[in-house]
């Protein structure tokens, strides 16, 4: 093989992606493993600068001591319709208030009141659970972490896009992981990054929908080659949002007095959902809109009119800078208003699928770990709790990867896995090619975010997307990169697409509706048989599914009774 | 989308570069005027690179110091329901 040149890099632990997670992740391991542990970050792009945390507000779930945290777990299991791992969601909640005093340590700050008390808010679907974020939102948030990785010693390694992941020695696909190989971004030199845990935390695969359409989910995907089994690819977080540009802060703006409205002017919400109403949690207003698109009642709009004048002004100001920028740019340049009826779909797709962890977030695979929302820990994230359990599960790989160092033998690299790596990772660049990845993504968004096969599915809809999909993968198979910046996206699209056929797979094979997998041809919750995560694992190159029962330790659905909304929902009856 | 860079203003310090997360702006080498004749000059000034990878995140403009580039904030070829 020849032209095999590249860098290695030697560390303990290996965090693998930068989001709320990631940067959790390399600071627990830090402060659990000390000033001699050597912690390594990478990102494809710049740390503390990329991920979904940076360009949110980065809301989080915060339990004071206070506060009802049997209350909040339960109403947050039950809230994800029993797919969660309780054990895990209790020990993030009840850390929630430690990791707010760190991150107070790093210099960021907190809205408070006159009398010192925090300013939470509610949080839509969810009575108890309350929710805060930093003043600057998560650009803010990560660029204080990052700060701080830097302060207390981690190593960070910015434009570092993974490849793979090493077995090294460790004869068989069962064996340890002893760290990843990658290209740098920009400049496509090989690197390989020998550790003796490595925490998985690059998010879910989103098919490049979203706000940040840089997350593309890859790690998922490679933990799963490298024999991990991944979970919750049924599931998806659908979010509606308007075509021509972005939104930020639909929880807060409905709570504010914004409405869902049809072509006809009906409040649909309150016919699909009752109890909640415009309040009701994001799945469900998906589901709601694709059955009234079936219905023929698009357009659909969100209504912005009833939100107060001096609530405006707030509404705007408290954005994060990315809306200021949006904001003020709208008015100017596009004429839109805001404050009316503008249409609204649902098209932002984050899936939920992650690695199978057990609650101290070690994978099946020695060596390998998960955090973020790569973590398969929960398959519904409420606005805040989205943040809340990366921070949780990621203060808990941190912990548990440094637990594992004097676990697991010294790693050893594999010359011949390492060129092979090497091989592979740059195996479709061609410098005579044409950038095409774009076709086959389009193509890729067109089949799996079609209303009806991704919010409101049925079984004959599912298999014909899987035909479509083989052909795309025929028509990818032939593309090659004639620079670095599109070797990056082939391989992304590549995860895609791998992705693409275990998700319609695990939506074929679990035959209910639950939580945001909503089946036109199953349209029920069925506890007695599907009381469990749908598990997938490669064998040969096919996935194999298996039901794994959920242990409810906590609370099981029977203990928890549909107890009146507390509080007061503007958008119900 | 990003729009435009003030190239006359801009300094070349590669803050749009690097704070850019979806590798759309490239600080590329670029010939600058003579100040010593006989030595010529060379410039990292950025360049926009892949604008339709670029996903309106603002962060480019937000940390410009120079305050010279712009991002329109409509959003074309988002994928939908429908």
């Amino acid at each position: 093989m020849s032209g095999f040149a590249g860098t290695l890099i030697e560390t303990d632990v290996l965090v693998v992606g930068a989001g709320a997670g990631g940067l959790i992740a390399a600071l627990s391991a830090k402060r659990h493993g000390g000033p001699g542990t050597r912690v390594t970050i990478v990102d494809t792009w710049m740390v503390g600068r990329t991920g979904h945390a940076a360009f949110s507000n980065a809301w989080m779930v915060v339990v004071e001591p206070d506060d009802d945290l049997e209350a909040i777990t339960r109403e947050i299991l039950a809230g994800n319709d029993w797919i969660a791992d309780q054990v895990l969601v209790r020990e993030t909640l009840a850390g929630s208030y430690e990791r707010l005093k760190d991150f107070e340590g790093l210099e960021l700050q907190f809205p408070k009141d006159e009398n010192g008390r925090y300013i939470r808010r509610p949080t839509r679907g969810l009575d108890d659970t309350r929710v805060l974020c930093p003043v600057g939102g998560g650009l803010e948030f990560c660029w204080r972490l990052r700060r701080g990785l830097e302060a207390e010693g981690v190593q960070i390694l910015d434009r570092i896009f993974v490849t793979g992941l090493m077995h090294g020695r460790n004869a068989g696909r069962g064996g340890a992981i002893v760290g990843a190989v990658g290209i740098h971004s920009r400049t496509g030199e090989f690197q390989a990054i020998k550790a003796r845990a490595t925490i998985v935390c690059t998010n879910a695969i989103t098919f490049r929908s979203g706000f940040v359409r840089d997350i593309t989910g890859t790690g998922t995907l490679l933990a799963y080659k490298a024999g991990a089994a991944l979970r919750n690819a049924e599931f998806s977080y659908t979010r509606p949002g308007t075509p021509r540009f972005y939104f930020e802060g639909i929880t807060f703006a409905i709570q504010e007095g914004a409405r869902f409205v049809n072509a006809k002017g009906e409040r649909f919400m309150q016919r699909h959902e009752p109890r909640w109403g415009d309040e009701a949690d994001v799945p469900r207003i998906a589901r709601a809109m694709a059955i009234e698109r079936q219905q023929g009642n698009d357009p659909l709009y969100l209504d912005m009119s009833g939100v107060p004048e001096q609530t405006r002004e707030y509404f705007i100001r408290s954005k994060v800078k990315w809306m200021a920028c949006f904001y003020g740019k709208l008015a100017k340049e596009t004429q839109t208003d805001m404050f009316g009826p503008t249409p609204y779909y649902p098209q932002n797709q984050m899936t939920k699928m992650g690695i199978r962890t057990d609650h101290t977030c070690r994978s099946d695979v020695p060596g390998l770990l998960s955090a973020g929302l790569a973590q398969a820990g929960a398959a519904n994230h409420f606005a805040g709790f989205h943040i809340g359990l990366c921070i949780g599960n990621g203060w808990i790989a941190g912990r548990s990867a440094v637990e594992d160092l004097d676990r697991l033998a010294a790693p050893a690299l594999d010359p011949q896995e390492v060129r092979a790596l090497h091989h592979e990772s740059a195996r479709v660049r061609d410098d005579r090619a044409e950038a095409a990845s774009d076709s086959v993504l389009r193509g890729l968004q067109s089949l799996m975010f079609a209303y009806d096969v991704s919010v409101w599915k049925h079984a004959s809809r599912l298999e014909s997307a899987l035909e479509r999909l083989a052909a795309l993968e025929a028509e990818f198979a032939s593309l090659r990169a004639p620079h670095t910046h599109e070797l990056v996206r082939l391989r992304e699209t590549e995860a895609m697409l791998l992705a693409a056929g275990i998700i319609l797979r695990a939506s074929l094979y679990r035959t209910e509706s639950r939580l945001s997998h909503f089946r036109e041809d199953c349209d029920f919750r069925d506890d007695a048989n599907w009381l469990c995560w749908v598990d997938v694992q490669d064998a040969g190159g096919t996935p194999r599914l298996v039901k794994t029962p959920v242990p409810t330790p906590i609370v099981s659905p029977g203990d928890f009774e549909q107890a009146k909304v507390k509080r007061e929902v503007k958008g119900a009856t | 989308m990003i729009e435009t860079i003030d190239m006359p203003r801009c300094t070349g310090c590669g803050i749009c570069d690097w704070v850019c997360p979806a590798d759309v702006i490239h600080m590329t080498p670029a010939a600058a005027a003579a100040e010593v004749p006989g030595l010529t000059p060379r410039a990292l000034l950025p360049v926009i690179m892949f604008r339709e990878h670029c996903i309106t995140c603002f962060s480019c403009e937000i940390f410009c110091p120079e305050k010279i580039i712009d991002v329109h904030p409509v959003v074309k070829n988002r994928p939908r329901a429908w």
